[in-house]
Formats: structure tokens, C-alpha cells, sequence
């Protein structure tokens, strides 16, 4: 890896998915790097390819072909394992429809990661959960179910539960898909804010044309190729 | 703890499939507490009625033979046969004799063929707990030529307390003798063995065979721990034969089975049998063994049932949870934590079902006892050996239902779970449920 500051480094990443007795090419041939600190957006049409690309960034698939370089790990070399343990330390979840478990409460949602980590007293673990749901203000609904929230409070509480560990990268599948355009915007200036105050480095992919306006990179994907690139 | 919390509230949000799972469990777990009451309650009545009715822990019977060709169930020199059990059997708790006899009771209008057991109403123990007199007194059977009958007996002769009987048998010599006996007490059923065994004072039995003082029917060892009763009975072979006795070769059967045996041989005077009382009712073991495969095989259909219940409902679950799996798996949960968060959906299951079920059991149990519920068919009554329901409670056993049921629910949970945890996160996160 040339580049050190490179959080994410992608070469020749191909993505092939077996369908019935035909095969399905989801990616060909992607290069590509995100920078620590960055506010990345991936942008295209649908089938494109997006979901794909973020499934390999966040180590929940691996390329069929190439490299995909995670915080400094080749992710093709490793077991189911250690991407776990991988994704469970060093990335943060924000999905299109919230995926919340719909059995805890708002803290319970927020804390499940700290527990699956199992570093934090339990002390430790309520001022850290109590100052996150704070900052995206959810203070008032911290013991209401998902089901009682509206869908721009449930995506609040992702945001707080894919940040509460400080991870070095949070993933976000078309993180505004489910709300309404002012909602999405209030959710991507929350993301950004969190970019700014923390450095945490985003990549999220999305259709809106507004949402891409926020990005400070902006990844254009067609057809499983990268077309342009643009800071 | 959060899988346990995670686990509980899908239990609950399960709502009508939970309840019906539950429901299902506890009535296994239920069935199963009185299943095992039945046949404990079968197990231990019938020990106590045999071990007073018809045995003692430990019997030295024995043949009497004035001709090759016939058998009676009389044993001599009594007096010296307890003096050698006093001497020698260890762990005694307490020893009575009875005598025996095969005898024809006649009625004013019936007859029936009875075993008679000639006690000393002083000398016995356990009599007096196990029968429970319905009219007359024990007290009475102290005199000569008086006779307590099993209210099935008193029924099938027609005969009433007070009522004059005669009994009539051939005595050792081959000649028919017969004595009159008064009834004096009449007693609840106590199942198959009341059905044959008349109680009467021992001098009336010996009178009818016109056997010496010395004479009666067995010496019944009773010991402190019947479990050691075969170990008793080898050990005092030796002694009997040290002291001129001669002995039956062993054979397990009942006594009473044993009369063709003896007349078959060829020889005469005295030989003494030594029987053990799981020797003496192990005509009765197959009740016993037919009650335990009967539940297995209901337990086992029940089982399959449970299982297949429970996979259904946790392969439902999984798939409407898909998109919650994937998620906990992307956050970073372990293959083990999915299939824990299942397998402790199914253990709470099982335990909190299980729980409620012994309970409902249990208590159910306690209430049939109280209500002493009377069995209603005589074929149920001889074969329970009481007139009443009995159901023993025993903790290991209930302690021990809920655990098969736990185990059985963690079982079924197993193969679930593990698809649970093999679901790929990339698949699953997207899965529109
Ligand atoms: N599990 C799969 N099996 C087979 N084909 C798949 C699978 N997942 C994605 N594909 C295919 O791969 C291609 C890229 O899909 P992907 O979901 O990455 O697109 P996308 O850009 O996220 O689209 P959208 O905007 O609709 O979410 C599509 O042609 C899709 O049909
Ligand atoms: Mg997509």
C-alpha cells in the first residue's frame, strides 16, 4: 500500500455472483482508495454495483477477484472470524432501513455493540452511550422501542450505534433512502458534523442528487466500473 | 445477559406461536410428572402391600413331605429358625412367622380357594398400617377360629362380619379336614395380593392341618434396608445348612410356585426354600414393565412432536428475523453469538414451560392424593394394588423432568440455530422479510 494515509484500498476488484447455472459480474475491475478523514459518497444507477462495493469495504463479502485492503488487512486472506472481529472493532453499520433490533430499547440498541466488544464496565459503557445519544439528540426517547420512533429517530439511533465504538470507518448503504428528503439531509449533516468533530471516515452511497452535494468525494459507479472520481 | 434479555423478548414478541409452544411444554412436562407419579406411586404401594401381604424382606418357607407325592407349605422347628435369625442376620429390623395354607373357604352359598396366612395379630407390624379395617377390629383376631376377609373376598362368597365360614383342606396325612371360622374383620382391597391372601389367627391354620406347636409357615425377616435382602438370604444358606437343615435349590420364583416342584421330587420330610420379597412379587414385575414401556413410547411419540413443533417455529423465526441476524452479524457478533442468542431462546422456553408444567404436575398430584379419588374399575384396582389414586411426588424426578425437557428443547434449537449462524451476513442484512 503506497499510500499511508489510505484507510481503503482497492485494485482490481472483481465481484462475481453465481446465479443458477448463469454468473452475475457485479464488479469489474474497481480501484480505488479512501483517505482517513474522508465524507465519501458512491453514486449510480440501480444494479450498479453499490451494495456490492460496500459489502467488500465492510468485510461482510470478499472480492471473487483482486484486493481489498480494510484498515491495513487484505480481507480475501481471512476467516469469517477475524472479519468479525474486524468489523466488530474498527468498522460502524448505518443500512437503508434502519435494522434495528426491534426488541431493545434505544440505549439497549446503542449499547449492544460495547457488549459484543465486552471492554467497558458497565459504567463506562452508560456515560459513553448517554454522551452519543445526546449528540444526535435522542436524550427523550432513550428508552422507547424502534417501533415507537419515527424512521429519522431510528436512523438517529444507527448513526449512534454504528459511532458509539469510535470506529475508524462507518459504512452507510443509501442511508437517506427511507426518509423524507429533509429527514435525509438532517441525517447526512449529522454524519457530517461527526466527520468533522471526530474523524471518522464515511463512505455512504446513495441516488439523491442533494445527498452527493455533501460528499466531500464523489464516486460515480455504472455498471460494476468506475466512470469518475471527483474531489 | 443481553442475549438472555434479546432471547426473552423474542419469546414474548412471538406472541400466539410462543404461547402454543408453551403450551405444548407444559402439558409434556405435565404428562410426564404424573406419568412418573403413576408409576412411583404403583412402585411403592406395591412393595409395602407385597412386603406385609404375602412376604418379608427375607423368607425361610419350606416344603413338608409325608409322602414323595404331596407338598405341604409347612415348616418345623420354628423356635430354632428364629433363634438362628436372631443370632446371625445382621440389620434386623424386626421378624414374625406365619403359617401357610391353600384351603377352600366355604360360605352359605359360595366357596373360594384362598391362601391362608395364619399370623399372630401381636406379633405383626406393618399389617396394621397397609390394611385398613372397614368394619370389625384387629383386636378379634386373636381368637381362635376367627377370620378377616378383603371386602372383593367378602363380596364374591357373599358373607357378612359375623357370618360363620368353614374351611376345608387336605392335612399332611391326605385326609380332608375342615374348621369353622367366624368373620370378624372386613378390609379395603388391597389390589391383586387381597385378592388371595385370608388372614386368621395362626392356631386355626395349624388346627386345619393338625400341625404340631413348633410348626407354621415361614419365619419373614424384615430388615432395616431391604435393598440388602439377597445378600441376607445367600448368607444364611450356609448357616441352615450347618445347623441339618435341608435346603430347596435356589430358584427365583414365588413360593406359591414352587408346589409342583416339590411334589415332583423324590423325597420326604422337611426341606426349607429361601425367597427374597423381590423374588416373592416378581409375578408383578411385568406390571411394572408394562407401565414403564407404556410411557416411553408415549413419551417418545410426544417427544418427536415437541421437536418437530419447535424446529418449525424456530425456522419461521429465522426467517423473519433474517435481516436482524445479518445486522448483529455485520455489527460484529460471532457465529456463536447468533446461535447462542437461539439456543437460549429455546432453553428459556423449556425451562419456563417445563417449570410451569411441574408445577401444574405437582400440585395436580397433591390434589389427587387429597381427594383420595377412588379408582373406579376393579381390573385397574388389582393391577394399581390400591383402590385409591396414588401418585408419588419424588423432587429428583420432578428436578429431573424439567431437565429432559430443557434438554430436549436445546436439542430441537440445535440445528435452527446453527443455520442461524451459517446465514452469509452480505445475504442476510438485505432480506426482505
Ligand atoms: N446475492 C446476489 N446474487 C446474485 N446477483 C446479485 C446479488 N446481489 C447483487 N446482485 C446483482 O449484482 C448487481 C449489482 O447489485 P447491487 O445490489 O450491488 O447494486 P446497487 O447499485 O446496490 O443497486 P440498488 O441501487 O438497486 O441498490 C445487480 O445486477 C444485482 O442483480
Ligand atoms: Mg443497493
Amino acid at each position: 500500500m503506497s499510500n499511508p494515509n489510505a484507510i481503503v484500498h482497492i485494485q482490481d476488484a472483481h465481484k462475481v455472483y453465481p446465479l443458477g447455472h448463469t454468473e452475475v459480474v457485479a464488479l469489474r475491475g474497481i480501484n480505488l482508495t479512501i483517505e482517513r478523514g474522508e465524507f465519501a459518497a458512491i453514486a449510480g444507477p440501480s444494479g450498479s454495483g453499490k451494495t456490492t462495493l460496500l459489502n467488500l469495504i465492510g468485510c461482510v463479502d470478499v472480492a471473487t477477484r483482486g484486493e481489498v485492503i480494510v484498515c491495513g488487512q487484505a480481507t480475501q486472506t481471512l476467516s469469517d472470524t477475524v472479519l468479525t472481529r474486524l468489523r466488530l472493532l474498527k468498522l460502524g453499520f448505518i443500512f437503508q432501513s434502519f435494522n434495528l433490533v426491534s426488541v431493545l430499547d434505544v440505549f439497549q440498541n446503542v449499547e449492544f455493540p460495547l457488549l459484543l466488544q465486552g471492554k467497558l464496565s458497565k459504567a463506562e459503557r452508560k456515560v459513553l452511550v448517554e454522551s452519543i445519544i445526546e449528540k444526535v439528540g435522542l436524550t427523550g426517547q432513550r428508552g422507547q422501542r424502534p417501533a415507537q420512533l419515527s424512521g429519522g429517530q431510528r436512523q438517529r439511533v444507527a448513526v449512534a450505534r454504528a459511532l458509539v465504538t469510535r470506529p475508524e470507518l462507518v459504512l452507510a448503504d443509501e442511508p437517506t433512502a427511507n426518509l423524507d428528503s429533509e429527514t435525509g439531509e438532517r441525517i447526512i449533516d449529522l454524519m457530517r458534523d461527526l466527520n468533522h468533530a471526530e474523524g471518522t471516515t464515511f463512505i455512504f452511497s446513495t441516488h439523491d442528487p442533494k445527498i452527493m452535494e455533501r460528499a466531500d468525494r464523489l464516486v460515480h459507479i455504472a455498471d460494476g466500473r468506475i466512470v469518475e472520481s471527483t474531489r | 445477559m443481553t442475549t438472555l434479555l434479546i432471547a426473552l423478548r423474542n419469546l414474548i414478541q412471538g406472541g400466539r406461536r410462543t404461547v402454543l409452544l408453551a403450551f405444548a411444554l407444559v402439558l409434556v412436562t405435565f404428562l410426564l410428572i404424573m406419568l412418573d407419579g403413576i408409576s412411583a406411586g404403583l412402585e411403592a404401594t406395591m412393595i409395602r402391600s407385597a412386603t406385609t401381604l404375602s412376604s418379608g424382606h427375607v423368607n425361610i418357607g419350606g416344603f413338608y413331605k409325608v409322602t414323595a407325592g404331596q407338598a405341604s407349605p409347612v415348616v418345623t422347628e420354628i423356635p430354632k429358625l428364629r433363634a438362628l435369625v436372631a443370632e446371625k442376620v445382621e440389620g434386623v429390623d424386626f421378624v414374625i412367622d406365619r403359617a401357610r395354607g391353600w384351603a377352600r373357604v366355604v360360605s352359605e352359598t359360595h366357596s373360594i380357594w384362598g391362601a391362608l396366612s395364619g399370623i399372630d395379630i401381636d406379633e405383626e407390624r406393618g399389617l396394621k398400617d397397609v390394611v385398613e379395617l372397614l368394619e370389625g377390629d384387629f383386636d378379634a383376631l386373636r381368637a381362635d377360629g376367627t377370620v378377616m376377609l378383603f371386602t372383593g373376598q367378602a363380596k364374591r362368597i357373599n358373607a357378612k362380619l359375623g357370618d360363620t365360614l368353614t374351611l376345608s383342606a387336605p392335612t399332611m396325612g391326605g385326609v380332608n379336614n375342615t374348621v369353622d371360622v367366624r368373620v370378624v374383620a372386613i378390609a379395603r382391597d388391597v389390589g391383586f395380593l387381597s385378592a388371595i391372601n385370608i388372614f386368621m389367627p395362626k392356631n386355626t391354620v395349624r388346627q386345619l392341618y393338625q400341625m404340631r406347636d413348633d410348626a407354621s409357615g415361614a419365619v419373614h425377616i424384615y430388615l432395616k434396608d431391604e435393598s440388602r435382602a439377597a445378600e441376607v438370604s445367600e448368607a444364611l444358606r450356609p448357616e441352615l445348612a450347618a445347623l441339618d437343615f435341608r435346603l430347596m435349590d435356589v430358584d427365583p420364583r414365588p413360593f406359591w410356585m414352587k408346589f409342583e416342584t416339590a411334589a415332583g421330587e423324590d423325597w420326604t420330610g422337611q426341606k426349607l426354600d429361601l425367597t427374597t420379597w423381590r423374588e416373592e412379587v416378581s409375578f408383578l414385575l411385568w406390571i411394572l414393565t408394562g407401565f414403564a414401556t407404556l410411557r416411553w413410547l408415549l413419551m417418545t411419540v410426544i417427544f418427536v412432536v415437541i421437536v418437530v413443533g419447535i424446529m418449525n417455529t424456530l425456522y419461521i423465526s429465522i426467517r423473519e428475523r433474517t435481516r436482524e441476524i445479518g445486522t448483529l452479524r455485520a455489527i460484529g457478533m460471532t457465529r456463536w453469538g447468533v446461535r447462542r442468542l437461539f439456543l437460549a431462546e429455546a432453553i428459556l422456553l423449556g425451562i419456563g414451560a417445563g417449570g410451569i408444567g411441574a408445577l401444574l404436575g405437582v400440585a395436580t398430584s397433591l390434589l389427587v392424593n387429597a381427594a383420595r379419588i377412588h379408582i373406579p374399575m376393579e381390573a385397574m384396582q388389582a393391577i394399581m394394588m390400591t383402590d385409591v389414586v396414588h401418585l408419588e411426588v419424588r423432587g429428583p424426578d420432578v428436578a429431573l423432568s424439567i431437565l429432559i425437557i430443557t434438554v430436549v428443547t436445546a436439542i430441537a434449537a440445535l440445528l435452527p440455530a446453527n443455520l442461524a449462524a451459517r446465514l452469509r451476513p452480505a445475504g442476510a442484512i438485505h432480506h426482505i422479510g
